[in-house]
């Protein structure tokens, strides 16, 4: 396939496929590079590395996560997170799932009104909301609680949970839908026995996307949180750092612990993760 | 950007004449409301309320549970607020320069994969990696890097004798603004990369093939059929970008925290330290900037989105 592309796409003449290589080589290197460094100063002792901080790591210390886990909290930090974006995730997949549906299948009045003002707060700034949902989390007893937090997380991936789900399943066949009726199917059972499993796919990118973003959330995490027993890993590792400043090696597995479980979901879903985040913007 | 879509007076009179289910696009309202209601009351509770409730505050003086009405006051501190100009400014450079950056390197790995490099499957998994490291990360890693005394950085530029221009990348007012572009643009090259492969993969074959029957130089088929073809999807991917810097907090909170002397402070700091971090304790102020930040990206968001529609429409 390669072979082919370059016999049909000729390199530039004014770029040798020497130089060619040589730039896009250097470029790997300063995209994976930082992340090597990372995974290897997270094996490292901070003596060890303060000594010479670009060295393989000698003896792999993988007490280092041990440590990390238990003693500096980041077990914690870690089920904080997974509790609150696995939640998150699943409702507003669900939630999402069922409006996309009635927006994409049926017509009734003001159908493009409601989809406009839900998919319209994609681009609001968050501070918009952050400051009243302090207050509104503060006036409910929600504020500094796990649960506060997974709710404003549905809150804020649904314009583009919605948005990608809308338009794929739009494009199930009609005649999926109107056989169904006529074996008598009712509405919720078609969305449950038809849309749910035609629509696993772009579900299951919605699913990952969601899981990505919410992961790496951080401002709305470090407003709605204070108590350190509560903190998700991008807040926990904030606040370790905070303490910690001098203990790279010690930050650097917190910052592993926080890294490894979305490089397991790229590896095994790459392809799905790119197409999501493409789909948005191509048009 | 939205139509709303009003049915034709046909359609209307069928609606009346014939309320049945037939029709297997209409359903009952207790069934759309069983669809629409949850996701409508979490965006009502959790996004149109208290959108509207900071603008509501923004004319307050709020202290604790003391809310004092004070009008346009808010408003016109923030008029004489140098703080607030300089965070303005510094959003808006990064919001108009940087989206250009992103949007040309990611056009040029793009076409370098697109040209047929070997492995274009492993580079294209590998430059989209930084994407997903959350900003805390992607923050912690660039404070290394950037770090004065065994930063990669400066450690490079000694190496090869270069070690006058070792800085202070973060400590210094007038490079920290341009080290923060740098990190967020690593971050997000990778983005807009696979964004512009998709297009060109998308575009059709028999322009691109009629090009090269012309004898049509890289640089001129560059030129004259991939950028002006790939234009909607170049512009929408400014936009975004765009969209994202007016946003910009994480990555500025962690590793400067808005300083050296306010000189990479952003709307989104200045939002949260007047809200959270200050000794003030007002969140009638904050509320006003979050408001009028508010009216400025959804105007900047349908100002640019009307340019798009016109420059489409002048290019048939």
């Amino acid at each position: 396939m390669a072979a082919m592309l370059a016999e049909r796409a000729p390199l530039p003449r004014f770029f040798s496929r020497g130089a060619l290589a040589l730039v896009l080589g250097l470029y790997t290197i300063y995209t994976l590079g930082p992340f090597l460094w990372l995974a290897t100063m997270s094996v490292r002792t901070t003596a060890e590395i303060s000594a010479d901080h670009y060295a393989w790591p000698k003896v792999f210390h993988w007490e280092q996560f041990r440590i990390a886990w238990v003693d500096s909290d980041f077990a914690t930090y870690f089920w904080n997170s997974t509790i609150v974006v696995v939640g998150a995730v699943a409702v507003v997949t669900l939630l999402g799932a069922a409006a996309a549906h009635a927006l994409a299948r049926y017509r009734f009045r003001g159908n493009r009104l409601v989809y406009g003002i839900l998919f319209s707060s994609i681009i609001f700034p968050p501070q918009i909301t952050l400051i009243s949902l302090y207050q509104i989390l503060v006036d409910y007893n929600l504020y500094n609680s796990l649960l506060g937090l997974t709710l404003v997380y549905v809150s804020l991936q649904l314009p583009l949970t919605i948005y990608l789900l809308e338009g794929f399943f739009a494009r199930i066949p009609q005649d999926l839908f109107d056989a169904a009726k006529i074996d008598g199917y009712g509405d919720l059972e078609i969305f449950r026995r038809i849309v749910l499993p035609i629509g696993m796919p772009a579900i299951a990118t919605t699913l990952i996307l969601n899981f990505i973003q919410l992961w790496n959330e951080f401002l709305f995490a470090v407003v709605l949180i204070t108590d350190p027993d509560k903190r998700t890993l991008p807040v926990g590792i904030r606040a370790f750092m905070g303490d910690h400043f001098q203990d790279i090696g010690m930050i650097a597995t917190g910052v592993m612990i926080s890294v490894i479980p979305v490089i397991i979901v790229y590896v095994f879903f790459s392809e799905k993760l790119i197409r999501g985040m493409t789909a948005g913007a191509i048009k | 950007m939205t139509s709303i879509s009003i049915p034709s007076a046909a359609e209307e009179g069928a609606q009346h004449a014939a309320p049945s289910l037939a029709d297997p696009r209409r359903a009952s309202w207790w069934v759309l409301a069983v669809f629409l209601a949850p996701a409508l009351a979490v965006y009502i509770g959790l996004t149109a309320y208290p959108a509207f409730r900071t603008f509501y505050d923004s004319f307050f003086t709020i202290e604790g549970l003391d809310a004092t009405f004070v009008g346009l006051d808010n408003y016109r501190a923030l008029m004489s607020d140098e703080t607030f100009w300089v965070s303005v400014r510094n959003t808006f450079i990064w919001s108009f320069i940087a989206p250009v950056l992103d949007v040309v390197t990611g056009l040029l790995l793009a076409l370098a994969l697109y040209a047929g490099v070997p492995a274009a499957r492993f580079l294209r998994v590998a430059w989209f990696t930084p994407v997903l490291l959350s900003y805390v990360v992607v923050a912690i890693l660039w404070m290394w890097i950037f770090n004065y005394d065994w930063g990669i950085l400066n450690a490079m530029l000694r190496a090869v004798g270069l070690g006058a221009l070792a800085s202070s990348w973060l400590g210094d007012p007038n490079l920290a603004l341009g080290a923060l572009i740098v990190t967020h643009a690593w971050k997000w090259a990778g983005f807009n990369m696979v964004v512009c492969l998709a297009a060109i993969h998308s575009l059709p074959r028999e322009v691109l093939e009629a090009s090269e029957l012309d004898n049509c130089g890289w640089g001129a088929k560059l030129r004259y059929v991939i950028v002006p073809m790939l234009r909607p999807t170049l512009l929408n991917l400014y936009i975004l970008a765009f969209i994202g810097k007016m946003k910009i907090f994480d990555l500025v909170w962690i590793m400067t925290q808005g300083g050296p002397l306010w000189a990479t402070e952003t709307v989104s700091t200045y939002v949260y330290k007047r809200a959270f971090n200050w000794n003030t304790f007002d969140l009638g102020y904050p509320s006003a900037i979050a408001s009028v930040w508010f009216v400025v990206v959804c105007a900047a968001v349908i100002i640019l989105n009307r340019l798009l529609a016109t420059r489409e429409r002048l290019e048939y």
